[in-house]
């Protein structure tokens, strides 16, 4: 465990050690719980769509349980449901440590907390009724896109002035990229969800597909890396290799990232200067990527022993592999002769299921796997059903990725073969679906043992004396 | 006669595009003032470490 090995700590020049303020974490602790109540839920609904792959029939003719009502259930279930609820969880509890300072409300914290579940609840009875904006990713009726909107300036104000009444004057780099995350998030959503809807055809696809490649590289990819460069040297109780280049990747990201949207619609009818600048913005993205990965791998210079036993450097750790992959696939599949074939086909699914699941919930999974221990005065309920939840859900992923990038390249070969008719290359992709239904089968043991951990830590915390005398 | 939003709306996300590229260049230049690509830009690495109490158990 990181305390029993902080020999390996060096010396830095402002020890602060014995001057802690008392944290609450009482809405760190509302969000966490209640994402990895919807990681479980949605983990079903994951399952359930996969078997409809392999047998379409499943579950019959009965409308709230169709494809086309169940996908943006599992897609905006796992995002907003999940993900971001446990990173904005996680950003609750580390950045009044890294300010040296309380939470500025945890009022407006709890108050956050309630208004995220009602969205989340208020997204399953609406998507399920088919109360859908037909639009990817933003499939949320108005309504609970303007409630998105307030609770995100809520969290904002709240994170924005515990860290204007911050003790140091130098932040650290998690702090620029939780501040990056808001901000960005802010602009890509009102695109995303309002600016879209007075939009037509192909302006309208444009500033749909800016907004799905940015929810994702300018939302979950900094509050991930937040995450990341928290619990990267937390948990392995090693100084991080180098915070100006940190800073540089921060940067890098910033300037490059936004343009790349519209290589989603490559071959598509948009201008051609338009697909050039998303193509080149794409492979000028392996410049941050580089800085962030190297970074972290550089800090685990002669700290690898401890992946042996250490679970949230586990999941940590393989995130970041998967975060250098999908990161390399990502401009590479933007080059036109690569994306004629794989564009629209499985590939595209393999690549972000690495992304939101192998890299930014991978970070997410570790950030609790630590936090929640610490804030429940505890220890984790079991070391083993960690370990377990960590091979289920690397081999379910694995299993998941590869399946997905070679049936889809696959597809994408037969899809540019016109003497094929379609329905011949949906019949050629079933073994791979199988796979697909079996590897996520795996994922969702990986869900179930991760939360059953988590709650059994938590329920377990009541019976600690130390906690009880709390 | 219906009205036709997609340049307007084009443009809103174009201005909000480079209101965040101004910040960005902004926050930007005032990080490089600041000192955090600068020599003593290693002093919040140490720090986060000891940013709690051992094992978060608070006192």
């Amino acid at each position: 465990m990181p305390e029993e090995i902080s020999n390996t700590v060096k010396s830095g020049p402002a020890g602060i050690a014995g001057s802690w303020p008392e944290h609450e974490d009482t809405t760190a602790k509302w969000f966490l719980i209640s994402s990895i109540a919807y990681f479980f839920i949605v983990g079903i609904i994951a399952v359930t769509i996969a078997a409809k792959f392999v047998w379409p029939s499943l579950l019959g003719t009965v409308q709230y349980l169709t494809y086309g009502r169940l996908r943006p259930l599992h897609v905006n279930g796992m995002l907003f449901g999940w993900l971001l609820a446990a990173d904005m969880g996680l950003t609750y509890y580390l950045v009044p440590r890294l300010c040296g300072v309380k939470l500025w409300s945890e009022k407006l914290g709890v108050a956050t907390a309630a208004l995220w579940n009602v969205i989340v609840l208020g997204a399953v009875v609406c998507l399920l009724m088919g109360w859908n904006q037909g639009l990817e990713y933003a499939e949320l009726p108005l309504p609970l896109d303007v409630l998105v909107v307030v609770a995100w300036i809520m969290f904002g104000a709240n994170i924005f002035m515990t860290i204007a009444s911050r003790k140091y004057d130098q932040m650290y780099v998690s702090i620029w990229y939780i501040m990056g995350t808001i901000l960005w998030t802010a602009f890509v959503y009102l695109t995303g969800n309002f600016a879209v809807l007075f939009a037509t055809g192909t302006n309208q696809a444009n500033l749909n597909w800016m907004y799905v490649h940015n929810a994702v590289g300018l939302i979950f990819t900094p509050v991930g890396l937040a995450l990341a460069y928290y619990f990267i040297p937390k948990a392995s109780n090693t100084p991080l290799y180098s915070h100006k280049l940190s800073m540089i990747g921060f940067w890098s990201l910033a300037f490059v990232y936004v343009w790349t949207g519209a290589h989603h619609m490559l071959h598509g009818p948009i201008s051609q200067w338009l697909q050039t600048i998303a193509i080149a913005f794409s492979l000028m993205l392996l410049i941050p990527v580089w800085a962030v990965v190297y970074n972290f791998f550089a800090t685990m210079k002669g700290q690898w022993h401890q992946l042996k036993d250490n679970v949230p450097l586990k999941f940590l750790m393989s995130g970041v592999v998967f975060y250098l992959l999908t990161c390399f696939q990502g401009p590479m599949h933007s080059l036109r002769s690569v994306n004629a074939i794989v564009s629209k086909t499985d590939w595209i699914p393999g690549h972000a299921h690495m992304a939101v699941l192998g890299a930014f919930s991978f970070f997410a999974i570790a950030g609790t796997y630590f936090m929640i221990p610490r804030v429940f005065r505890t220890r984790l309920f079991s070391e083993s059903l960690g370990n377990w939840s960590f091979w289920f859900l690397m081999l379910g992923g694995l299993g998941f990725f590869t399946t997905l990038w070679l049936g889809g390249f696959w597809q994408g070969w037969q899809w540019n073969n016109p003497a094929i008719p379609f329905i011949d290359t949906v019949i050629a992709l079933k073994p791979v679906w199988i796979v697909r239904f079996f590897s996520g089968i795996l994922m969702f043991l990986g869900i179930v043992s991760f939360a059953y951990n988590i709650m059994a830590t938590i329920i377990g915390a009541k019976d600690n004396p130390e906690t009880a005398a709390a | 006669m219906q009205q036709d939003y997609v340049y307007p709306s084009i443009y809103f996300s174009y201005f909000f595009f480079a209101l965040m590229a101004a910040g960005a260049l902004y926050f930007f230049l005032k990080t490089w003032r600041s000192g955090y690509l600068g020599e003593n830009s290693e002093e919040p690495k140490y720090r986060m470490l000891e940013d709690d109490a051992p094992g978060g158990q608070q006192k």
